[in-house]
Parts: C-alpha cells; structure tokens; sequence
C-alpha cells in the first residue's frame, strides 16, 4: 500500500535525523529535513532534530507538544526564513521559553536570509494566495544557493560553539569539496532537461527549475496554499492540450488526484518528487537527493 | 472594561487598517503584526449563558497588535468590538508584556491575559470548531477567561513536553454573585496551578494532557438573607463575561489527541479533545452570620458541586472541509435562599466548516440541547450560519 509504504519510509528517514552520537554537544532543531540533513552534515557531532518530514507540508504544522520540548533544549534553529515558518515557529518560540534561540542575533539561522530569493514581491494581497513577500523560501534545490547556505551555517555553528571551530571549518571544506565536485556532474546529467516545460503544484520547486532551465508553464494550484479546483484543473487540461509540455509534477507531501487526473486526460506522465532528503527512498541525504531528483526527471519516457 | 462610543472604536478600527497596508513581515516594533477578525451569523435560537443571540449578529471583531518590544519583551493588545443592546463597546481581552530572555525555561506574562488552565482557555475563539465554547466554560468561566494578572511558567528542558505554571488574577469576572453590593471581595479573588504534558506517538499522531487548579477566593456564594431573589433567572439570560456558577475550588482535567496522515496536517487530519470541571464548596453561611439553620442541614449543601464535561472531535476531511461533533453537559445548582436546585443542561451539536483559503470559515452549525430545569429552557434545536474570518498578519497555529 502506497500510505504504508510512505509511512515506513518517513519513520526510517527520522530515525536516520535522530541519530545522536555519544559525545553530542550541540542541540540542533531543524524545521526542514534538508536543513536537519545540512545541520548533521557540518555537525556531525551534533544532537540533530527534523521537525517535520518530507511527507509533510511545512507551510501548515501543529505548534505541537514534541517540539516546544524539543526547541526548549536547542542551541541552535535552523530553518528555510522567508516566512515558510510564520504559522508554527513564533508560536514554538513563545512556548518554549528558550532564549538561546529568539533572535538571529543568537541561536536562529535562517537560510533565506543568505541567499537572493526568486519571486520577491513588492505588493502582497492574500487574494493572491499564502505568497511570501521575501520571496520563494524553497531554495534548497539550488546546489549553488546551497552552498552558500552551508557556509554562513558554519559561521554561525562556529558563532554558538567556538571550541568546536575547528571541526566545522574541516566538516565545511570536506562538503564544499564534495558538493562542487558534483555539481559539474548534476550539470551535465541536467542537460537534456533545459528547455522542457512542466505543470506542477505550487512553486515547490522553482529553485530546482530555475537552475536545470525547466519553464513550469501553470500550476496546479489555483492560488498559492489553494487546493487544485475542478475548474482550475479543466483550465490547466486546456494548456497541456497544446502538446509542449513534458510531465506533471507534484512534491512528496502533496496530493496527487489532481495530477493523476490532469495525467490521464492530458496523457501525460505523472512524477512525484522527493521535496527534501526522506521523500523517496533514493534520498538519504542531500546529495542523492538531487541525484533522485534528476534521475527522476530524465526518465521521463 | 471601558465602554466607549461608536465614534472612538472607529477611529480605532480606522487606525489599524491604515498601518495594515505595511503588511507584517518580521513582527518588530517599527512593523508589528497586525491582525482583525471578522465574525458575524445569524442564529435561529438561544443558548444558555451564550455570546451569540438569537437572530443576526456579530461576534467578536477583534484587533491585535504585537510586537517584540526589545530583546526582553514581547507585547500584545487585542481590542474586541461587541455590539451590546444596541451600543457599540470596546473592549481590551489582552494586553500583556512576556518575557523573552529570563534563563532555565521560566518566563512571565503580566497585564491582561487569558488563563492558561485547561485546553481552550488559552486559545482564541475564532480559532474554534463550533460557535461557542463549551457549556461548561460558559457556566463556570464566563465563557473565556481573561483577567489582570500575572503568570510564571516553567518548561522542563525534556524530552517529552513538561510545563508548569502559576497565575494569579483579580478574579472579578468569576466573582460569586452579590446582588446587595455588601459583600466585601478579596482584591486578588483567583490563583491557578496548571500543568501540562504532551509528545508523539510516531509520526502520525501527537497528544497533550493538561491538569488544571484553580482557587476563587470570591467564589462561594452565601445564603440569601434577604427576601428578593427572582431576577437571578434573568441576569443569566442576558450577553455575560461572568461565570454563571462559581465555587472556591475548580479543578480542570483536559486532553487532546491529534492525527494527520503522515504527519501532514495539509489535506486531512482528526482532532479529539475533552475537559472535565468539577467546581467544589459552592455555596456556605456567610462569615459571622448567625442563623438557627442546624449543623447536619448545613453540612449537607456544602458537600454539593458544580460539575461538567464535553468531548469534541474534529475531522477535516479536504483542505476545505471539516466537519466536528461534541457533546457537552453541565450539572449545576442554583441557589434559593438557604438551599440549592440542582439542574442539567446537555447539548450535542454537529457543525460543517467550509475553508475557501486557510484565513476564512464559513461554518453551518446545529445544537440540541435539553435542560432540566435550567434556566426555564426545554429542549431546543438550534441552528447557526457563521463566518469567521481573519486578516493580516498570520496567527501562529497553537496545538
């Protein structure tokens, strides 16, 4: 069963984030799993904890017991930023009474806030849709946004724990060194796809599209945060109708009805991509997670 | 409560809608979260001790304003617009300061606040299932309770949530009734005692216990020495912030489960929740007062209590449907001269939401209730077309 088979997937992937070590020093609350993952990259000492999972929604998660608790003990938050995190981490601060993490200045790190986000908007109106003002926080499909995300992490990891300075600039050179020798290999493999069109859902992965040159040409979403309407969909079977575009795609933790049904109608192929490390079984941390991704997307037909 | 004319709360609403085009990003001071409820319904009939009447109305519309005031200081002002016989009252339900940097998981909050005892209380009513809090909050809460105050709270660095908190309040509004304004009230009327615990079970699904005490020092009522005593039925009916039925000690047990498909609370998930009060030493002899009332009579009404219960259970179904049921009861006395009658209210009540987007509810709602005795209310079937929604600045989600 599809549920089941996710589910099994999801728990072996937080068991994988929960793994501590026996000297863990540092308390890491990661909102994300590719942050939990980055986290324990350049950490590796550390005590990591995912908040949420690929197979969940990050934009709606209950402020819930468990992570007030495990917030109250962190050293450091790491999180997407760029408001992804508006409806649950304020909350998680309040209640958790840790200082240690309240302010930027501190024990909070945000990504977005080391990179240029895509689609920063100057005018917000919730008619619009949930659109963020700071731009599409998703950018952890970006291996050069990434990396520049992986080096002010470390500044900051060196930042709340200078005794282990050391360890993180060594754990830092050996993921740059890593992660710059696969990008010319994610380059190549990406190739073939510049150019090709796709109907997605949400701006999931505009990041990831906006790197390999893929044009997503509508969405399933009526409106950001919206759920695909029947209308809408009958509008987006129109569009595909004209013959151009290459598959419809849908994240992990999104529904896939709407897809299958534009699919089937459009006679197009529906793929469902891993959002972040655990959204399919290929993706056990960053880098085979975008090695996922690409294989995914250069096997369509 | 200030009442002010219609004039001031617009000029009020006016200001805040003007700073609202400086949509909130990051809540500092110089761009703080900023944020309105709009409420309003019609109604077929009434309920108990409610908010809402019969007919058209409109429910709380309320303003918030917070910010973090500097590094150790969090702020917040809600304003609430009620429309009450006609005038236009505002009032303030929050206006508190937190801390923001006091070490080992302790923090305070002091000014105008909600309680944090049992599961709703501290949650705001526009962000419930059903058109009115519980029957039991309505009798033994004023329906929200929010008071002047203060409250220290502690959070255990554990793994499994584990807090603790302290409150005390000036208690006005869960003052025992005084209908000759003679008696002689304790400034700080109420102190709590709360805990609560919580975690996961696996991915799916997440839980929270809650342990409640509360201590009114105002809250046992005294014999009636005095002859008048028929518009007591009356005051019951009209729109209240008091608690209907009080008692020195309110003990609170509350739960609340939740589940989500993979942990994603986005297309589906199912909540349960349930609270019981017992509200004990309800009714005494006033102090000094000398009556030739025997000691075995005596002893027998002060043994009575006051006591309630609901069980809710939420389910949305698509990210624009939810559908909930609860069933709710209160047992109650109410007190004629030297003696108590006691009385019953249940209601079991089904309601159906439709979510356009995440910050607007249009909510159709059916009650049944039967009372025993209560208040003069036979049973009664009540419907109730709602909408609830919210603009500005995002409300974070409590659990």
């Amino acid at each position: 069963m599809r549920i089941n088979s996710k589910l099994l997937l999801a728990v072996t992937s937080m068991s994988l984030l929960f793994t501590a070590t026996a000297k863990a020093e540092l308390n890491v609350f990661a909102c994300e799993p590719e942050y939990a993952a980055l986290a324990q990259t350049l950490a590796p000492d550390a005590r990591v904890y995912s908040a949420t999972t690929a197979m969940q929604d990050p934009h709606q998660v209950q402020a819930r017991p468990s992570l007030i608790a495990k917030m109250r003990q962190a050293d450091l938050v790491v999180c997407a930023g760029a408001d992804l995190e508006i409806g649950w981490l304020p909350m998680l601060q309040m209640k958790s009474s840790n200082p240690k993490v309240n302010s930027t200045d501190k024990g909070l790190f945000f990504a977005a806030d080391q990179i240029d986000t895509l689609d920063k908007l100057s005018h917000v109106d919730r008619s619009m849709g949930d659109v963020h003002a700071k731009g599409n926080p998703h950018i952890h499909l970006d291996p050069q946004r990434m990396l520049k995300v992986a080096k002010a992490l470390t500044l900051k990891l060196t930042e709340i724990d200078p005794n282990n300075s050391g360890e993180y600039q060594q754990a830092l050179a050996d993921f740059s060194q890593r992660w710059e020798a696969k990008i010319p290999q994610w380059q190549a493999e990406a190739k073939g796809l510049a150019g090709k069109k796709v109907i997605a859902y949400h701006s999931s992965f505009r990041y990831l599209f906006n790197w390999i040159g893929i044009e997503q040409v509508a969405d399933l979403e009526p409106k950001p945060g919206l759920a695909p309407t029947s209308s809408h969909l009958a509008s987006l079977l129109t569009r595909a109708e004209k013959g151009d575009v290459m598959a419809v795609i849908v994240a992990s933790y999104q529904d896939e009805r709407g897809a299958k049904w534009l699919g089937e109608r459009a006679n197009l192929p529906v793929l469902v991509l891993p959002m972040s490390v655990g959204g399919n079984e290929q993706s056990k941390d960053l880098f085979s997670l975008y090695d996922s991704l690409l294989s995914l997307l250069n096997g369509v037909k | 409560m200030s009442a002010l004319n219609t004039r001031v709360s617009l000029l009020a609403l006016a200001c805040a809608v003007s700073s609202y085009s400086a949509m909130a990003e990051d809540s500092s001071l110089t761009n703080p979260s900023i944020s309105a409820v709009l409420d309003g319904y019609y109604q077929t009939g009434d309920r108990p001790m409610a908010e809402r009447e019969e007919g058209f109305g409109l429910g709380e519309t309320e303003l918030a304003l917070s910010a973090n005031i500097d590094e150790m200081f969090y702020g917040k002002v809600t304003a609430v617009i009620e429309l009450e016989d006609g005038e236009t009252e505002l009032n303030l339900e929050e206006a508190f300061i937190q801390t923001l940097a006091l070490p080992n998981g302790l923090s305070v909050r002091a000014g105008r606040f909600l309680s944090d005892i049992g599961y709703l209380n501290n949650q705001h009513k526009h962000t419930d299932s059903f058109t009115e809090r519980p029957a039991v909050y309505r009798a033994f809460l004023g329906n929200h309770y929010f008071d002047d105050g203060i409250r220290l709270s502690y959070v255990a660095p554990t793994d499994l949530y584990w807090t603790m908190g302290v409150e005390a309040f000036g208690g006005d509004s869960l003052r025992a009734a005084d209908e000759h304004g003679e008696r002689d009230f304790d400034d700080v009327g109420v102190y709590t005692a709360l805990t609560k615990i919580g975690g996961d079970i696996g991915i799916e699904s997440s839980w929270q216990l809650g342990f409640s005490y509360l201590r009114n020092e105002n809250g046992l009522a005294y014999a009636e020495e005095h002859e008048d005593e028929e518009e007591t039925a009356d005051e019951h009916a009209e729109h209240s912030h008091s608690a209907s039925y009080t008692g020195e000690n309110t003990y609170i047990a509350d739960f609340v489960y939740k589940w989500a498909p993979n942990g994603n609370y986005k297309y589906q998930n199912l909540t349960l929740s349930g609270e019981y009060f017992r509200v004990t030493d309800i009714f005494g002899e006033e102090p000094g007062h000398v009556d030739e009332v025997d000691d075995m009579d005596d002893h027998e009404i002060s043994d009575d209590y006051h006591e309630g219960w609901y069980l809710s259970s939420v389910y949305q179904f698509s990210p624009s449907w939810s559908a909930g049921l609860r069933y709710g009861q209160i047992d109650t006395f109410e007190i004629h001269e030297d003696h108590l009658d006691p009385q019953k209210l249940k209601e079991t009540e089904f309601s159906l939401a439709w979510h356009s987007s995440h910050f607007s509810t249009v909510r159709l709602q059916y009650t049944h209730q039967t009372g025993t005795n209560f208040d003069g209310f036979e049973d009664d079937n009540i419907f109730t077309l709602q909408y609830v929604m919210s603009l500005g600045a995002h409300g974070a989600h409590q659990f």
